[in-house]
């Protein structure tokens, strides 16, 4: 086993991720989220999955898949999800006190 | 015609199956009396403890599919991909990909519970919130880039 190997590709990933996108999604969804354990193995998963098929379609990933529209549809899923964070609280406090602005 | 004395084996041999039969019936015991408390009324599950799996499998598939799809032709998936073309050993390079991954969703997940704690629900509603959208802008700009 090449753990040079394994311990660079771990440094590389890791420091690669912190902070990014999916990290920030984690925090976010981990926050609001009631199960902690469901977030954290859908997000462990789906990473492990994209890797995946990163280690082994290589370049193929972009010719298989139109990237261009699958992180179309994640961008719109996100922005469903934080609208629906924000908006109905919204709708709620503008229900009680309609003159009220704070 | 095999006449084992029953009386002298039984003394040699402890009792096995007495002792985890009575740790088994003192953990039920003990699990029961923890659920149910006997006097207070039914209270309908809240938290995490009333989440049926039915929804915990929901908020996986959600999360799943939603970062599944953000990540795919990211720039993690290229280092993986240039790293095990590189070294010709795919399964060492997605074993440590895979472990980092992990580790950092695990990271991002506690933090999201820890920072959830010290603030209002309504302030972590909207943080949330804002938090989401700007994960989407940054996958548009992202799209755009490509």
């Amino acid at each position: 086993m090449d753990f040079n190997l394994l311990g660079l590709s771990f440094v590389t990933v890791f420091l690669s991720e912190l902070g990014d996108k999916s990290q920030l999604a984690a925090i976010a969804l981990g926050g609001s989220s009631k199960s902690l354990r469901a977030v954290f193995l859908g997000t462990s998963a789906a990473l492990l999955l994209a890797s995946f098929l990163g280690v082994w379609l290589g370049e193929g990933v972009s010719q298989l898949l139109p990237v261009h529209w699958v992180k179309t549809i994640a961008a719109v899923g996100f922005a469903v999800m934080g609208v629906r964070m924000l908006w109905p609280k919204a709708a709620v406090e503008a229900a009680i006190a309609p003159s009220g602005d704070d | 015609m095999i006449n084992l004395p029953p009386s002298s084996s039984s003394a040699q041999l402890p009792p096995l199956p007495t002792p985890p039969v009575a740790v088994l019936e003192e953990a039920e015991v003990q699990e029961a009396s923890s659920d149910a408390t006997p006097g207070s009324p039914a209270v309908p599950p809240t938290g995490v403890q009333g989440l049926t799996l039915q929804i915990e499998f929901k908020i996986f598939v959600s999360t799943f599919i939603t970062i599944f799809l953000a990540e795919l032709g990211d720039k993690t998936q290229l280092t993986t991909l240039l790293m095990s073309a590189e070294s010709q050993a795919p399964w060492i390079v997605f074993l440590g990909a895979g472990a980092a991954l992990v580790t950092t969703s695990l990271i991002g997940v506690l933090v999201g519970r820890w920072l959830s704690n010290r603030v209002s629900e309504a302030v972590l509603e909207k943080a949330v919130g804002t938090l989401l959208i700007g994960i989407s802008l940054w996958l548009v700009w992202d799209i755009v880039q490509l």
